[in-house]
């Protein structure tokens, strides 16, 4: 008999446990409805990409020397560089360079390694077409002026991430333009790096 | 305690004044309660899917449905256009008389029993004597037609949600009845308009809620399991079983079924509202009130006001249980078929048992409290 009340006893302590749990997570997802929406309304508001973003790459075509290294450093050999051999200036002259970015998966590599710097990232991601073989870019398409989500646009509102809002705010919605997002920014860390060393070489 | 507003005889005379003899005027009379009944039945329903819309994406800090008129609201009247304009398909070697029926089989049941929700003292369609137990009569046909659909879909992610929307009903309509019952004990009715009547004496305080609070939470997980809601939507599991019994069904089949589980979760909380929350009796009662202001109960202009007030008292209500149902959607995680069963028949049954024994002890002992 007093097996059984304990064996109650505990059922309802835990019948009891389980509605306190459930009125927990209740008041939480109570809670979260009078948070902000995150929401972005895409496409009249843009999220601005950050930083060191890895967007389509731009190429520069009067830059390149022809050297192949993109080629090179690339994952799966993407790059396609169409060069031949001028005899009269001995030097490679360029034809052709095209990227598909069907298949490219944006690890930046031809970026890094680039010699003369004629390849870089652009914050440029809406990729979208009809057909995979429009995403196969020819040098000129590679050259184009990137899109940007503060410049090109009119109707679009960019908004901040979170990681570049002023302390203390969470939505990108009511920035005010041109206030400093919380920490130090990239450049100030250079030059105070570049201080610091300065001064311990007077020393 | 005064009838308030008698629209069918009000309505009767005012057709014998226009000279039609006393049977014409009552048969033009008999189908207009029905019609408005069913259409507000759809449009509350519709509400509620547009509810569950803005609730959900506010539960999870998205904006949710805004474009489609003013805050969304018009997206419910595209989702019935487009699912009436889609076309009727019958996929392969389904058996086609139950694929057909099995969605009108679900849905005139939720519909019937709108029959006996009351809005104000007249305002309902038929005061039955017997008017809980139809409803609970009624909403176990609707297993039948989930089993049929299941069945005949020829496809096993439908019959196996066939199988357990069955399973599911069965096992909670037990503790569903038990909890309604112990409210009809107290109140020695099973008529809906005398459940109401007997919570009306103190305002708030009278509500079956206070005298009834384990009763009322049983009725409350066994109407989220009866209706398929979310922490017992097994049914329609979309993790496992694509959408269970509703896997196959498209357009206006669909649309059956669609309206008629989202009517059936309007239903419930209404009945909540009725058994539990006092129906269409506001916090403090409307009479107190007038006799403080020295108004008697036979003005017309305080019966106008009674009747409406008692209307949106009885949605205020209705609706406040829907929010909270939608929140429990995006705060309890499913519970698995063995888990269902467990608290269905291990824990709700032997509860509500000993809860309607309690009752019919407390209602021996205490006649003054508990309705002798």
């Amino acid at each position: 008999m007093l097996k059984f009340l304990k064996q109650v006893g505990d059922y309802t302590k835990e019948a009891v446990q389980a509605a306190k749990y459930i009125g927990q997570g209740l008041s939480v997802t109570f809670d979260h409805m009078q948070r902000r929406p995150v929401t972005v309304q895409y496409p009249y508001e843009k999220l601005i990409p950050s930083e060191r973003f890895r967007g389509r790459i731009h190429f520069e075509f009067d830059k390149c020397i022809a050297c192949e290294v993109c080629v090179r450093v690339c994952p799966i050999n993407l790059p396609v560089v169409d060069w031949e051999f001028n005899k009269e200036t001995k030097k490679k002259k360029l034809n052709h360079y095209s990227i598909d970015f069907g298949v490219c998966i944006f690890c930046g590599n031809c970026v890094e390694y680039c010699p003369t710097n004629c390849l870089s990232m652009t914050e440029e991601y809406e990729l979208a077409t009809y057909d995979r073989h429009e995403l196969n870019y020819d040098n000129v398409a590679l050259g184009r002026l990137p899109y940007s989500v503060t410049h090109s646009d009119p109707m679009v509102t960019p908004i901040r991430e979170l990681a570049y809002l002023p302390k203390g705010v969470l939505s990108g919605h009511d920035v005010p333009e041109g206030t400093r997002r919380a920490g130090k920014l990239p450049e100030e860390i250079l030059e105070e790096m570049e201080a610091a060393s300065k001064s311990a070489e007077t020393k | 305690m005064s009838s308030g507003i008698d629209l069918q005889g009000s309505f009767i005379q005012i057709l014998e004044g226009l000279g039609l003899p006393h049977g014409v005027a009552k048969v033009v009379w008999i189908p207009l309660p029905m019609v408005i009944i069913v259409g507000a039945v759809t449009v509350l329903a519709l509400v509620s899917t547009w509810l569950e819309r803005k609730i959900s994406a506010a539960a999870q800090q998205r904006i949710g449905p805004e474009y489609m008129g003013p805050l969304g609201m018009l997206v419910p009247v595209a989702d019935v256009v487009k699912l009436l304009f889609k076309e009727n398909m019958l996929p392969a070697k389904t058996d086609p008389w139950l694929f057909v029926l099995a969605p009108i089989l679900v849905f005139i049941p939720v519909f019937l029993s709108y029959l006996i929700v009351p809005f104000g003292q007249n305002l309902v369609i038929t005061n039955l004597s017997v008017g809980v137990f139809l409803w609970i009569s009624l909403s176990s046909i609707a297993p039948i037609g989930l089993l049929m659909a299941g069945y005949a879909s020829n496809n096993k992610y439908s019959l196996l949600g066939g199988l357990r929307a069955a399973a599911q009903s069965i096992s909670y309509e037990i503790p569903l009845a038990l909890a309604v019952l112990a409210v009809v004990m107290m109140s020695n009715s099973l008529s809906t308009i005398d459940i109401v009547a007997q919570q009306a004496d103190y305002g708030i305080l009278s509500w079956n809620v206070w005298r009834q609070p384990v009763g009322f939470l049983i009725f409350w997980i066994a109407a989220l399991a009866e209706a398929e809601r979310m922490p017992f939507d097994l049914p329609e599991a979309e993790e496992e079983l694509v959408a269970g019994y509703q896997t196959e069904y498209g357009a206006v089949r669909f649309m059956l079924f669609y309206a008629g589980s989202y009517a059936n979760l309007v239903l419930s909380c209404f009945l909540i509202a009725v058994l539990y929350l006092g129906g269409w009796e506001s916090p403090i009662p409307v009479s107190l009130l007038a006799s403080w202001l020295g108004v008697s109960e036979s003005t017309a202009w305080l019966q106008v006001i009674t009747a409406s007030l008692g209307i949106v008292m009885t949605l205020f209500k209705t609706y406040l249980m829907i929010f909270i149902a939608i929140l429990l959607r995006w705060t309890v995680p499913r519970v698995r078929i063995d888990q269902l069963l467990d608290l269905g028949w291990k824990f709700l049954l032997p509860v509500s048992l000993v809860n309607l024994l309690l009752t019919a002890g407390l209602k021996l002992a205490f006649p003054v409290a508990f309705g002798g």
